[in-house]
């Protein structure tokens, strides 16, 4: 099929799903219906310039969702906005900054954004907005590429200050004399993109927060916060979680959208005995092709940076042999210039670029208007991910295409063959621990350090003394004569602490490419002893890097950039020991509890691992300490099957179970599945039951393990579910794991075993 | 044994409990000394007798004073008002220097001391005051500001970027305005502009030791300051502190004896011609600096005049060790020494380069050659560039270049301008034959030499048409 003529999506689309081999492998087809906008008025209260502004930039009227977020802000509420991507959530910010500024122009507003790319935009984006207000705001971005001399500028007269946490932590609060005109008149402090202050960021960015607003309150104003949030489960836990107040939720969508279909795509199986299944890759560009040779602008979502020109490369040479729009294809990734990428998005708005191929660099707020068909080349990793790219096509009229390719990965499978779990607007949760004692303590230091604490004064939910007093005791506080504690030490904990780790003792990644070798990023001793070990691929930021030496001593690993097919998968052998049960709770057959363990890890050898395919193309040793990790835990026990169980049949089942499990909490929880560690035991030492734990990667966890905990049943008929729909015979990776031993049939082991444990399966009912 | 039903207090207290078990070391000072609270009245009274201070109760809270005796310094305020950037003669000075918990003038850094001085007549004198506990902060930031009247200048050793900042950081955090000023001599600027060509640093004690003769016995280093006080307020003796406030003693007089060295040193036109023509050069510089273009001139007149030798004070041994290990590593030593220069230690070499470049005959020679041109004394200037460019060094080359300028730009002679292009073009050649290529400078005399041959060709075309 030959499309050549300029064609409306739902036109192309028809013709495909005539085309069988490609027809075939849709495993479904939704069409959510168009939806009109819900219009409201502009309140009475807003500044008539700022009325008049939005007029002469044609917005007469608000949708409903931006009039409910900016009157809970009016009211002195905080607010948390959670609508699909491009339906106006700027101005549900941007208005009640401009109004408090127009009411008074001392007023100051703090916005943060996860990276500096985006705040940049909405720098942009503001200013227009203000000028065509005919108000001068003095909007500045202060982040780690302000000029010295600037500095000093923003802190004196910025009314808008744009931002990121990492500055926020370590420039902005130890300095806060210096911002004090910024303290004493903050009105309105914005997260934007909340769902990315997850997991151990976002349990540092909580306390941060935490640090802000304290220091707020030294300077006697009381911020309202707004948050806005691409789709997920909890928005309002995470924003209570993340600010430690209670926002009030804005999720009714009133921006218009045309009819979109989403068809969610399995490639078909190559290898039936192993379960190998086409590249995502390539059947995405079939997808793509047709889209792009009618006209239709298209973006393409690859994993990784090496899957992003894969793709780029495949499709350029498609189009050329069929004298297609070969040279209005671009790519786009972390690693091109800021001003490429600035032509790229600019190309996108206007047009003039047909098709763009992206790694989730495009997945957050940029501004590249809208587009008409969205392919994704692979499960972007949750469910979240997923409705931001497929977001990227949708236009207020006329009809857009979402189309999601899964690859032979467990998760993807999961994701394909239930959509329901994308479709039912029922998305992952983001789950963070603020409480976390490595990550509370290292801003418990850089808060006193900022401001002494009163005695019985609170940081997070409960008093701090009894923590100080702890710190106290290691010399960096102490309770002076008035009875406050003060940072008494010569050290600069800001500093000490890195946002994107949870334990103060990394390992520095350096990477020796450049002539002057600059430190790329920091991972936590357990994390390093898989992902950096010698030999490693190391992936940042979607580029990859080679690991040339790790010194262990100096907590130092050296890399360098390449450009290779494969990564690289460590095993790590693991004992896990309990320390004390937090909560437990009877289950079906056993027990299920959560508290906290000790895991003590040997890293031995890692594999090479391809892309896509996930075949083994080599091994190596690796030679590094144990490390003792301490943090927390979910487990289950399956009493009753201690008796009538044959223990070689009970370890396999345990082992299927809990990798089956394991693919599911990654699932619910939002988490990759490495940051959950899998530990079986067929007569667990402690327990004296068989036991499946789920431990957190983390150092003391980040709240994953008392959300599994509650979510017991969930775990259990979603394992049961992944490994029943299985397409395999006896159980693969897609499943409950590479199969040890030919002819044990794990799947139905494992099945037979989850049943016990009270798992109740859709299909085993329907069947 | 696992516990399943615990209080959550008691479970804050055991998960600490092995929080520390597990995560030994990286936490917590090498030695910290048994935690031990005591009143701020009895840390004051420890504190007071350590360094032969009074407690001093204002009711409000405690302090330390120390009071020492005033000395005979005479400064001669009309002399020193005519130097570039000093403060005009009927202004009060005080002196400041500061003793602190750290170096960043972040919210978290303590000035545990502050040392006062100023003049009475002839007479210099000095008091320190000190912090006994952090909770009497807000009495001493009080005193302090009482020290410091509206119209006085300070003076200070790079308390521009340090002291100064973290002063009003302090009285922020006290919820107090900082006193006001009138203004602020830095002297560390200036000692890196006059002086710095005869020094290996710019520390205070090294500034001592070159210009003031003073060579300091038993003092406390820089970095030990910090961990001195913190030791004291954990419980630990007080005596060490009596070496910091001699410490302190020594920088306030310092910053007293600084000024009068430069008053006599300099302040006298005739008498400064004796000076080290280094510090003359600096000297220029800084009057440039300040539009003086005439006594800058003066100055450099008077540094060409100059015994050439070199002064006896050059060989003062480097204060700090050379630096081996890198920014990052955890054996380097922070450097507490004679207050961080931002400039000096964050954008890398060249400057210091710049500033231990010695002021030879040559460079100071070009120096008074900018001058003149700025001063529109075109005829010397260019005398002085084109005796420049009979040299064999780079500066020949530069000096070239500027004669050129002038003469094609100033003078209008095209024709001069290109022979001395030409020149230029065989001196640059002389030092590529001599491995020393200038690819910039060559390029600027190559298309200088584009420019004037393709006018004078055009120009005689001209000529030839019109005859």
């Amino acid at each position: 099929m030959r499309t050549y003529a300029p064609a409306d999506p739902s036109t192309v689309l028809e013709r495909l799903l005539e085309e069988p081999s490609l027809a075939r492998g849709v495993v479904h087809h939704e069409i959510i219906p168009a939806r009109e906008a819900l219009h409201a008025d502009m309140p009475a209260w807003l500044d008539p310039r700022i009325v008049k502004g939005l007029e002469s930039r044609g917005i007469e009227r608000l949708y409903t969702h931006q009039l409910e977020a900016i009157e809970a802000v009016h009211a002195g509420d905080d607010v948390v906005v959670v609508t699909p991507t491009a339906s106006g959530k700027t101005l549900c910010y941007a208005l009640p900054t401009l109004q408090a500024i127009a009411e008074d122009a001392s007023a100051r507003a703090l916005f943060l954004f996860p990276t500096k790319a985006l705040g940049q935009d909405q720098v942009t984006e503001f200013g227009e907005l203000a000028a065509s207000a005919d108000l001068s705001i003095i909007t500045s971005t202060y982040d780690g590429d302000t000029p010295a001399p600037i500095r000093s500028t923003v802190r004196a007269a910025g009314q808008v200050v744009v931002t990121n946490p990492d500055m926020l932590h370590s420039a902005i609060l130890p300095h806060h004399t210096k911002w004090f005109q910024l303290f004493e008149q903050l009105k309105l402090i914005v997260v934007d993109e909340l769902h990315t202050y997850r997991g151990v960021f976002g349990s540092h960015v909580a306390n941060v927060l935490r640090r802000l607003l304290r220091i707020c309150a030294h300077y006697g104003s009381r911020p309202v916060i707004v948050c806005c949030s691409a789709t997920i489960g909890n928005p309002s836990e995470l924003a209570a979680m993340l600010t430690g107040r209670p926002a009030r939720l804005v999720d009714r969508n009133g921006a218009p959208a045309g009819e979109r279909h989403v068809l969610l795509v399995d490639p078909p199986i190559m290898e039936p005995a192993s379960g190998a299944r086409a590249s995502a890759a390539t059947l995405a560009q079939r997808w793509a092709l047709p889209f792009l040779r009618a006209g239709r602008q298209t973006i393409v979502f690859g994993r990784s940076r090496v899957a992003v020109e894969i793709l780029l490369t495949g499709l350029r040479e498609a189009l050329r042999e069929s004298y297609g729009p070969r040279s209005r294809v671009r790519g786009y990734r972390g690693g091109y210039l800021p001003t490429e990428r600035r032509s790229i998005e600019r190309g996108l708005r206007d047009g003039e670029i047909l098709g763009v191929v992206s790694t989730n660099a495009l997945e957050l707020g940029v501004d590249i208007g809208r587009l008409d068909v969205s392919v994704l080349a692979g499960y972007p990793g949750s469910v979240a991910a997923t409705w931001q790219q497929f977001g990227r096509a949708g236009r207020r009229q006329g009809t857009s295409v979402a189309i999601l390719v899964a690859s032979g990965a467990p998760v993807d499978q999961y994701v394909i063959h239930h959509p329901e779990f994308l479709l039912d607007n029922t998305p992952e949760e983001a789950r963070l621990d603020p409480d976390n004692l490595h990550v509370q303590l290292a801003h418990l230091r850089a808060a006193t350090f900022e401001l002494p604490f009163e005695p019985g004064e609170v940081f997070g939910p409960a008093p701090a003394d009894e923590l100080l007093a702890f710190l106290a005791e290691e010399g960096h506080v102490r309770q002076a004569g008035d009875g406050r504690w003060y940072w008494s030490s010569e050290n600069f904990p800001a500093s000490e602490i890195s946002l994107r780790a949870a334990a103060p003792e990394n390992v520095v990644i350096i990477d020796t490419t450049p002539d002057r070798p600059r430190v790329l990023g920091e991972v936590d001793l357990f994390s390093a002893q898989v992902l950096v070990h010698e030999r490693a691929i190391y992936i940042h930021e979607s580029i990859q890097y080679y690991v040339d030496r790790l010194e262990w001593h100096e907590r130092k690993a050296y890399v360098h950039k390449i450009d290779v097919d494969h990564y690289t998968y460590a095993n790590r052998a693991v004992t896990l020991k309990p320390l004390e049960v937090f909560a437990e709770a009877p289950a079906t057959g056993g027990h299920r509890k959560h508290g906290e363990v000790m895991v003590a890890s040997l890293v031995t050898l890692f594999k090479k691992l391809k892309f896509v395919t996930d075949e083994n193309v080599g091994w190596g040793p690796i030679d590094l300490p144990e490390l003792e990790l301490q943090t927390t835990a979910y487990w289950l026990t399956a009493d009753s099957a201690r008796q009538h169980w044959r223990r070689d049949e009970l370890d396999v089942a345990l082992l299927g179970a809990g990798r089956a499990i394991q693919t599911i909490a990654a699932v619910l929880l939002m988490v990759d599945p490495r940051d959950l560690g899998l530990v079986t035991q067929v007569r667990s030492p402690h327990a004296e039951e068989p036991t499946i734990y789920l431990y957190e990667a983390v150092p003391g966890g980040i709240g994953l393990s008392e959300r599994l905990w509650q979510r017991h049943e969930e775990l259990l008929s979603g394992a049961a579910d992944l490994i029943a729909a299985c397409g395999c015979e006896g159980g693969c990776p897609a499943c409950t794991g590479p199969r040890l031993e030919p002819n044990v049939d794990a799947r139905r082991l494992a099945l037979r075993l989850l049943a016990e444990l009270g798992a109740g399966t859709r299909l085993a009912a329907a069947g | 044994m696992i516990d399943t039903l615990a209080e959550p207090g008691d479970r804050l207290a055991r998960r600490l409990a092995r929080f520390r078990a597990a995560n030994p070391g990286p936490g917590a000072l090498d030695d910290p000394l048994p935690y031990r609270r005591s009143p701020s009245r009895d840390l004051a009274r420890r504190l007071a007798e350590a360094v032969a201070g009074e407690v001093v109760d204002t009711g409000g809270g405690v302090f330390v004073r120390v009071e020492a005796a005033g000395s005979d310094l005479p400064l001669d305020r009309d002399r020193l008002a005519t130097l570039p950037g000093q403060p005009p003669a009927d202004r009060p000075l005080v002196c400041l220097d500061t003793e602190t918990t750290g170096l960043a003038t972040a919210a978290g850094t303590v000035a545990f001391l502050i040392g006062l001085g100023w003049w009475a007549g002839a007479t210099y004198r000095q008091i320190q005051l000190l912090l006994p506990d952090h909770a009497e902060e807000g009495v001493l930031l009080d005193q302090v500001a009482r020290h410091i009247p509206r119209d006085a200048w300070l003076v200070t050793y790079n308390g521009r970027g340090f002291d100064w900042p973290l002063l009003v950081t302090r009285f922020r955090l006290a919820r107090r305005a900082a006193p006001d000023h009138a203004g602020h001599l830095d002297l560390l600027p200036i000692v890196r502009r006059l002086f710095r060509h005869r020094m290996d640093d710019a520390r205070l004690g090294t500034v001592e030791r070159a210009l003031l003769g003073v060579v300091r016995h038993d003092d406390v280093d820089g970095w030990e300051i910090p961990g001195r006080y913190l030791g004291f307020l954990r419980g630990g003796p007080a005596q060490p502190l009596a070496a910091v406030v001699r410490h302190n003693d020594t920088d306030v007089r310092s910053l007293a004896r600084l000024l009068a060295h430069l008053e006599r040193a300099l302040g006298d036109p005739v008498a400064r011609s004796s000076a080290p023509r280094g510090d003359l050069a600096g000297l220029a510089r800084a009057f440039r600096r300040e539009r003086r273009l005439d006594e800058a001139v003066d100055c450099l007149d008077a540094a060409l005049a100059a015994d050439a030798s070199p002064p006896a004070s050059t060989a003062v041994a480097p204060a700090r060790p050379s630096v081996d290990e890198p920014w990052w590593s955890p054996r380097r030593h922070p450097d507490f020494g004679g207050r961080p220069d931002r400039r000096l230690t964050s954008s890398g070499w060249d400057r210091r380069q710049a500033f231990a470049r010695p002021w030879d005959e040559e460079r100071i020679a070009a120096d008074r050659a900018h001058l003149l041109r700025r001063l529109g004394r075109i005829d010397e200037a260019l005398t002085a560039w084109d005796a420049l460019a009979c040299g064999p060094g780079r500066t020949a080359v530069l000096a070239a270049i500027e004669a050129a300028k002038l003469r094609e730009h100033r003078i209008g002679d095209a024709a001069a301008a290109l022979a001395t292009v030409e020149r230029g073009l065989t001196l640059a050649d002389r030092r590529r034959a001599r491995g020393l290529p200038e690819p910039a400078l060559e390029a600027d005399l190559r298309h200088r030499w584009r420019r004037l041959h393709s006018r004078l060709v055009a120009r005689r075309a001209d000529t030839a048409i019109a005859v």
